[in-house]
């Protein structure tokens, strides 16, 4: 269904980042901008996904051809439920990390075009989010780079600049790889609309044909792109000093947002196109199942496997409260490797409900980290303690998002493993269950000695501020805190309403019906269905020509006699 | 033509890992420059561009105005936003796809504004660390 309010979500950040480039030397001013528009797009994604929520399956798409092109050739804006989870997430985790900004950045780093660039940010990930086309991806992945490549390097430490060659190199690394991807794409199928790319897909698929060659190659390569950016194992490995030099604030936001970009991207286009091996089964309802690339996936497990437990073992082995968090966002990217992995439906929920509640939580912490190093002026375990005495209010925040990472039940972080861990159990791949419940065990033991370290312990360590001061000078951050974890709390407490909208972002990924008529009108998946119903006479008419008198018995619905070429889940 | 195309992307992308492989980042920042070549190129080879490849004969006389793929014919030969009044004066075989040259221009312009960030974040360590060797950089961070 068309709706052009989809691009305002775009034009938003981007005004305001204009706007605020103007206003660079009126600080509340340009601070007031940064408030209204992050408070505008967390307003309309809202509405949208309420909007979506109730519309029935075949209007649950939103699309804006831009310039009015139409589908393949132009560039399509799609808003669906994955996205719009997401957008809603992303806009409440940079109204959180925006807020908790102003009593913790250092005034002169402020003044260096840091509210340009946190808009600018929004703007290349709500693109990323929302956009309907391969190349214009690699744009927004490129604007939202070029952001973070400023805010990384913005007030210029020593520290900072000599890490940030490597995030700018790897970076740059991973776009070009995935430019050259996306012209391979255009010069093996001719289109780079991804709506186009899954009815292609979907046409093999339906005829039971093999797709091109290279095919497979080419999933690799986007693996790799996006693998770097979302931090799977083994290419995670530029992460932890990365989000440690950077001011605190931004450390929260990137950790919130930017991993989230690559694994949404898996999630969007590995159980749509790439993962596809050109087969399919045709269910007893007709409706048809597309089978997946062993390699492919056995690739996407093992990423999460690892991903998972070596993480989470380097964030036990860490002492440093910002180097344990850091560690901490790549072993939670496993879990959402793992629901995609499985490829179901339902487990493809789960990791949306996960990637959201995750945004949330993880950025919490890293605001309390802030407020934590406000209180020691370090970060360092062995120099911190006594912070429950001094400042409990802190505390109890710290301690709700900490424990809705572990997961512990009425908790958010709960509900998306779960259903995540009991689809990995139900498919079959039990070994990542496990992996996944002895990493939340070991999740809780790091978690658990921040805790023990920072807030329990009762000798009282030394302090930069007194307590009244840092509480003062704190509010806006002790306000940035609250609002997120709040929003984890509803994330646990009202999971059922929000795990509506995700199961709906499952189907939508599992079956692209949706999606391609949304982007390219009805017809386009015409071919499709007459292709599945082709295969349906053909294969009822084999059997009952060749069984004979052997199978008569079963030869009453065509439908059911249909064997499936192949194990779908091997 | 291909052949030629392909040996040039081989070369240039060696040495642009070669140079991001060194110690001193004004190479480094080389290498970066030369990268995104390596990916324009190969867009411009896998394009199918008629020019590079061998002439495709055609048939599209009386088609659809514009052509889309299908499972039929999966593999694109033909630029795929074509009208048919071209199709007479000027073949289908001698005209070049238009999109991998507008992919290529903005990739152009993203790898030119990286590489001004990049040159920018050179002269910003110079001056604050008195060094653009990598190996210092470390040392004394560390």
């Amino acid at each position: 269904m068309t709706d052009h309010r989809i691009i305002l979500l775009c034009v938003i950040p981007l005004v305001a980042g204009l706007v605020s480039i103007a206003l660079i030397n009126r600080k509340m001013l340009s601070r007031l901008v940064g408030i209204l528009s992050y408070t505008l797009m967390l307003g309309l994604s809202l509405s949208l996904v309420l909007k979506i929520t109730a519309a029935p399956d075949s209007e649950s798409v939103l699309v804006s051809q831009m310039g009015g092109w139409t589908a393949p050739f132009g560039i399509s804006i799609v808003f669906d439920s994955l996205s719009g989870l997401l957008i809603c997430a992303a806009a409440t985790v940079g109204l959180g990390a925006y807020i908790h900004s102003f009593s913790v950045i250092n005034p002169r780093t402020e003044r260096r075009y840091f509210h340009p660039l946190m808009q600018f940010l929004m703007f290349g990930v709500n693109l990323s989010f929302l956009t309907g086309d391969l190349f214009n991806l690699f744009v927004a992945f490129e604007i939202m780079l070029m952001a973070s490549y400023a805010l990384l390097t913005i007030g210029g430490s020593r520290q900072q600049l000599a890490q940030a060659y490597k995030y700018i190199l790897l970076n740059v690394l991973a776009s070009t790889i995935f430019l050259m991807a996306a012209g391979m794409v255009y010069g093996m199928f001719g289109t780079l609309n991804i709506a186009d790319l899954a009815r292609i897909v979907a046409e093999h698929e339906a005829a039971n044909k093999e797709l091109p060659a290279g095919f497979k190659s080419l999933a690799v390569m986007f693996l790799l792109v996006f693998g770097l950016k979302g931090a799977f194992f083994p290419l995670w490995f530029w992460l932890p000093d990365t989000y440690y030099t950077v001011p605190i604030s931004i450390a929260g936001l990137f950790g919130g947002l930017l991993t989230k970009v690559g694994v949404y991207t898996v999630a969007r286009l590995f159980p749509l196109i790439f993962a596809s091996d050109g087969t399919s089964i045709i269910q007893a309802d007709g409706t048809m199942l597309g089978g997946t690339s062993p390699i492919i996936q056995t690739i996407l497990i093992v990423a999460a496997a690892f991903t998972m437990f070596l993480a989470v073992l380097g964030a036990v082995s860490q002492h440093h409260v910002r180097r344990i968090l850091s560690v901490h966002v790549i072993s939670q990217v496993g879990y959402m490797v793992f629901g995609i992995a499985v490829m179901t439906g339902n487990a493809l929920a789960g990791c949306a409900f996960y990637m959201i509640q995750h945004m949330v939580v993880k950025c919490a912490l890293f605001l309390c980290c802030g407020v934590m190093e406000k209180h020691a002026g370090t970060d360092d375990l062995d120099k911190l303690g006594g912070l429950l005495k001094r400042d409990w209010k802190l505390g109890v925040l710290f301690f709700i998002a900490a424990m809705s990472l572990v997961g512990l039940p009425p908790l958010s972080g709960f509900f998306g493993k779960m259903v995540i861990i009991r689809e990995g159990f139900l498919e079959g791949q039990w070994y990542l269950g496990v992996i996944g419940l002895v990493t939340g065990a070991i999740t809780l033991l790091s978690m658990l000695k921040i805790w023990s370290y920072g807030y329990w312990n009762p000798a009282q360590a030394p302090t930069a501020n007194k307590p009244e001061a840092v509480k003062t000078s704190c509010k806006s951050a002790y306000g940035a805190i609250a609002l997120l974890v709040g929003c984890a709390l509803f994330l646990g407490l009202g999971a059922e309403p929000i795990y509506k909208v995700a199961f709906r972002a499952g189907e939508q990924l599992e079956n692209p019906q949706h999606y391609i008529t949304a982007v390219l009108g009805d017809e386009a998946y015409a071919k499709v269905d007459q292709l599945i119903e082709e295969r349906i006479l053909a294969e009822s008419a084999e059997p009952a020509s060749a069984g004979g008198s052997a199978n008569t018995s079963t030869s009453g619905s065509p439908i059911t006699m249909i064997q499936p070429e192949q194990e779908v889940h091997p | 033509m291909t052949m030629i195309l392909a040996i040039t992307v081989a070369v240039t992308f060696a040495v642009s890992i070669y140079l991001m492989l060194g110690r001193e980042l004004k190479g480094v920042a080389m290498g970066v420059f030369l990268l995104s070549h390596a990916a324009n190129l190969t867009i411009l080879a896998m394009s199918g561009s008629p020019v590079l490849s061998e002439p495709v004969e055609t048939s599209s006389e009386g088609s659809a105005p514009v052509q889309m793929t299908s499972v039929d014919s999966p593999l694109m030969k033909d630029p795929p936003i074509l009208a048919t009044q071209y199709t007479n004066d000027q073949p289908l075989a001698q005209m070049v796809d238009p999109l991998p040259q507008a992919l290529i221009l903005t990739a152009i312009v993203i790898s030119f504004g990286v590489m001004a960030f990049l040159l920018t974040l050179l002269v910003v360590t110079n001056r604050k660390t008195d060094t653009i060797e990598i190996d210092d950089l470390a040392k004394e961070n560390g």
